[in-house]
């Protein structure tokens, strides 16, 4: 399957051509293609095991592809060893060499390529002065936040003057209130920089923040590509449409009566019919599920004409920002949320409205109807 | 080598250019290769062959196939060697081992400076050459002017013993030096597990009104098993290649009778000049080693594992 | 064993609870197990005392009868005479170079190795790895007749190098390197090839120098095994010239009979060395024998 993420501006900066992964008899990633455009962030999203570090690891060099082939800006690197690919990595462990101070980690790799000594301090201090880590350079990683550590990780990629960032889950060993902090200081960076950044997460808030393009793995094969918008309104499956949005969409079992110009009309246990856009010549040979997310839920009276489902109310939290309900209706579980000083009580009854652009329908194979 | 293989040595498959890692590679052996080669694997090798001739120390010999061991089985005092190896072993390793663990005990419940005193105390004779320790208790022992004269009299009818020129004392005299001076090391041991054991686990059963002797054999004993064990085995192999102080112990008095077998080896080769013998004997000492610490170690898991 | 908890006891309603809250107030079989532990501590350091005490005694006090825990005449003449009279210098000499050699030339073979083995790939990795394994279990000493005739071949008898040579074998330190190299996480290998480095470059500014705990704890309990060995020395050197301080200290025989003082402050004077490096590195040493323990279990 191949997913491009060109704007249609020129060739791509890093392109995947139809690889595999195996390891022995296992096969992680089976004739993939990807590309990523020039001076993007693209962020490769899913859940553990998809495949995203490995794809990641094979555009670094740090894996081998079986079979297929890398570029980077159109030069076929499948065989070349990761120092020469002008990349460089932010590992989610960030990998500091603990023996060493700031300064010398940053300027790891211009030591090891024998760069004189003037240079590499007159570089090490540029980057810590970009990051904000003058006052450590002396310092030794045991020394330093968890925040602190990984603009060090940073720094040592950043003296590289790579092509391409590569990044590794690195916010994933931070606390929530450094990883808001941290997800801005990347958009920053990237936006100064302007160098292509492709970014591996499982965390689809990082993803939707950070990235222009998102590339959704599950079990080693693409499930879309967009923009985050696009993801979010126009999910091609459900896997995305579950994957991404928090709370996560609702999803109903549903059976599809009919498709007219675009409009199907679903029937959902209990007895209720509501209405979604397919597109045209879509069809279903079994069972579908009907997917809305709690937002696009709204609260109606019970016996309000609009109102798709009605059921009682099982459970209230209240966040301050928002209220989530957890209903119970015929058609199934459903969660809501609204608004922060939404009125509603346990037990009560209430009715559920949907808007038919926000409803999506996923057929029997998962993909969107 | 597959993905199981490549994850569990920590190697993703990367990429590698093939013939830069032989050669750091070969680089990197190269000293390994020639050390094992020249002073390991081809001394192995060569003593396994020598056994089967009538080689003297130096220079070739002919082809004698089990002769040698022949003449080992015949000689009395090889099987006189290899009985006093044994006998060695049971005398120092077993005591050696359980006196450890108890000290251990001991001295785990001292704190601070305190137990690093006693702890250098009991280690401080390990750090000491053999050599060393042979001239404190020939010291301690002597015949003449030694202080342990001064507790063995009364037992001998108010006369001194010469405790090495004594010949069924000198095995346990020996065996009780080589105590004195390698018990620091399983009390080391020892203790590295006990400290492994949660202290949550004494408390718990203090709390059930476990009494001590109940708390050491339900808790202590079967939790430091391993390292009893371990430390077992390797005193075991230790003291069966014993030669150090049997020899020096043994100087001007009647060597053959308290021989050990590396001694043999010793004196078959060094001094009788018969180096295929020497060798033959070598090699049954390397297979009672293998067979003896084999069979031990297998007993002895077997046991804990009940 | 617990003291801890009979003192945070309340009155319990267990059973058993009389004997702990009688235990509580005085712990007698503890303080018996303390004292005990104390009084074996002083009966295994009294030899080494004694050892010590005798050399400082002139040689006919130390042959009266009685028992003098303090040298009557305190005096150093024991070991003045040894140092002036003995080859005790030459002994320490050689010493001193067998055993910096040993040490230095096993660590590099071992650290070098044990990178190999443990983060490259290259054909009879396999074979290098059950070939250390297997050394574990010959014995050095069955090999004394081989090592004597390679060595001899080498024309390296009765020299320093051959007193070297056979103890350049060390298993134990190439296993020790290889399990702690395997124990540094693949990141810092994988940042370090990105960031271009050899595997020379790897192992001397990375996985070496990471942990120098370990190279300190190896070298020094190599040190004193290379100080400490008899047999082997024993063996290949037959001139006093030529021995190491742990065997020529058995040669020393006086004209005049046993000179007891005499021959203790010899020992003391070998065994000087290796004590001060065990009291000063005291916790490498430790570190080091539980690192090789655990090989071997």
């Amino acid at each position: 399957m191949s997913e491009s993420t060109k704007n249609g501006n020129g060739a791509p900066h890093v392109e995947l051509r139809r690889v595999t992964k195996r390891y022995g008899t296992v096969t992680a990633i089976s004739d993939l293609s990807l590309t990523v455009e020039k001076g993007s962030f693209t962020a490769l999203l899913g859940p553990s095991g998809c495949g995203k570090s490995t794809l990641l690891r094979m555009i670094a060099g740090l894996e081998e592809i079986t079979a297929g082939q890398c570029f980077i800006d159109s030069v076929d690197v499948t065989d070349v060893p990761p120092a020469q690919r002008r990349i460089a990595m932010v590992f989610q462990s960030y990998a500091l060499y603990p023996h060493m101070t700031v300064r010398q980690n940053i300027a790891f790799s211009l030591s090891v390529a024998g760069a004189p000594r003037k240079v590499q301090d007159e570089r090490a201090l540029e980057v810590a002065r970009i990051l904000q880590l003058e006052a450590y350079l002396d310092r030794r990683p045991a020394e330093l936040s968890g925040g602190q550590r990984q603009r060090v990780a940073i720094g040592r990629a950043l003296v590289r003057k790579p092509e391409v960032f590569l990044f590794d889950e690195p916010l994933s060993n931070l606390d929530a209130k450094l990883r808001v902090q941290m997800r801005l200081e990347l958009a920053k960076l990237h936006a100064d920089l302007r160098t292509t950044m492709i970014y591996v997460t499982h965390d689809q808030t990082e993803a939707m923040t950070l990235a222009d393009r998102i590339v959704v793995l599950d079990k080693g094969t693409i499930s879309q590509v967009g923009s985050p918008l696009e993801l979010y309104n126009h999910p091609a499956n459900k896997f995305v449409a579950a994957f991404i949005g928090s709370p996560s969409m609702n999803f109903l079992a549903a059976d599809l009566a009919a498709a007219i110009d675009g409009v199907a009309s679903v029937a959902l246990q209990g007895g209720r019919t509501a209405r979604a856009r397919v597109r045209t010549g879509a069809k279903a040979d079994g069972p579908v599920e009907l997917g809305v997310r709690p937002e696009h839920l709204a609260l109606v009276s019970p016996s309000d004409a609009t109102a798709a489902f009605t059921g009682a109310v099982v459970i209230v939290e209240r966040l301050g920002s928002a209220t989530i309900l957890y209903i119970d209706t015929p058609a199934g579980q459903l969660i809501v949320q609204g608004e922060g000083n939404l009125s509603a009580k346990p037990g009560e009854t209430v009715g559920l409205a949907l808007n038919e652009t926000n409803v999506h329908l996923f057929g029997p194979s998962g993909a969107a109807l | 080598m597959d993905r199981r293989e490549a994850l569990s040595r920590g190697l993703g498959t990367m990429l590698r250019s093939k013939r830069s890692e032989y050669v750091t590679a070969a680089v990197l052996m190269a000293p390994f290769v020639v050390i094992y080669g020249v002073l390991f694997a081809y001394p192995t090798i060569k003593m396994v062959q020598l056994s089967f001739t009538n080689a003297p120390l130096i220079g070739p010999g002919k082809w004698a196939g089990l002769d040698n061991f022949w003449r080992l089985a015949s000689d009395r005092l090889f099987s006189v060697a290899i009985w006093n190896t044994i006998y060695f072993v049971i005398l120092s390793v077993i005591p050696s081992t359980l006196l450890a663990l108890v000290v251990a005990l001991g001295v785990n419940r001292l704190k601070g400076w305190m137990q690093s005193v006693v702890l250098a105390a009991f280690f401080l004779p390990y750090i000491l050459p053999v050599s060393v320790v042979f001239r404190i208790w020939g010291w301690m022992l002597d015949k003449d002017f030694g202080i342990a004269q001064d507790a063995i009299a009364p037992f001998n009818n108010g006369q001194h013993l010469s405790i090495f020129r004594t010949i069924p004392l000198f095995m346990p005299a020996v065996a009780l030096v080589t105590i004195w001076w390698l018990l620091g090391f399983n009390v080391l041991l020892f203790i590295a597990g006990l400290r492994k054991i949660s202290s949550e686990i004494y408390e718990a059963a203090s709390l059930d009104g476990a009494s001590r002797w109940a708390q050491f054999r339900r808790i202590t004993w079967p939790l430091i098993w391993p390292v009893t064990v371990l430390v077992f085995t390797i005193q075991l192999i230790l003291q069966l290649k014993i030669f150090d102080q049997v020899y020096l112990f043994a100087q001007g008095g009647r060597v053959d009778a308290t021989m050990v077998m590396v001694q043999y080896i010793f004196k078959q080769a060094f001094q009788m000049n018969r180096g295929g013998l020497a060798s033959a004997a070598s090699l049954v000492l390397f297979l009672l080693i293998v067979v003896l610490s084999v069979l031990e170690f297998q007993l002895l898991r077997a046991r804990g594992a009940r | 064993m617990s003291a801890s908890v009979e003192t945070r006891l309340d009155a319990p309603a267990a059973p058993g609870s009389r004997r702990l809250a009688r235990m509580r107030h005085f712990d007698l079989v503890g303080l018996c197990v303390t004292l005990a532990t104390l009084a074996l501590a002083i009966l295994w350091a009294f030899p080494l005392y004694w050892g010590v005490v005798t050399t400082f005694k002139p040689e006919d006090e130390v042959v009266q009868p009685g028992v003098q825990l303090w040298p009557k005449d305190f005096t150093f003449e024991n070991y003045g005479h040894v140092l002036l009279q003995t080859k005790i210098g030459i002994w320490y000499l050689n010493s001193l170079i067998t055993s910096v050699a040993v040490t230095i030339i096993v660590l590099i073979m071992a650290a070098g190795a044990g990178y190999a083995i443990s983060q490259l790939e290259f054909p009879g990795r396999r074979f290098f790895w059950w070939m250390i394994l297997a050394s574990f279990m010959v014995p050095i000493p069955a090999l004394i007749v081989t090592h004597f005739l390679v060595l001899n071949q080498l024309n390296l008898i009765n020299t320093l190098a051959g007193v070297v040579g056979p103890q350049l074998i060390a298993p134990v330190t190439v296993i020790i390197y290889k399990q702690f190299f395997d124990s540094v996480p693949k990141d810092f290998r994988e940042a370090a090839v990105i960031d271009g480095a050899t595997d020379f470059q790897l192992l001397f500014r990375i996985y070496l120098p990471m942990n120098w705990g370990i190279t300190t704890a190896l070298a020094i309990i190599t040190f004193i095994g290379a100080w400490n060995l008899f047999l082997w020395p024993f063996i290949a050197v037959s001139s006093e010239d030529k021995m190491n301080i742990t065997v020529g200290i058995t040669q020393v025989h006086d004209a005049f009979g046993v000179q007891y003082a005499r021959d203790l402050a010899v020992a003391m004077l070998a065994a000087l060395p290796v004590a001060v490096v065990y009291l000063i590195f005291q916790r490498r040493v430790t570190q080091a024998i539980m690192l090789s323990a655990g090989i071997k279990g």
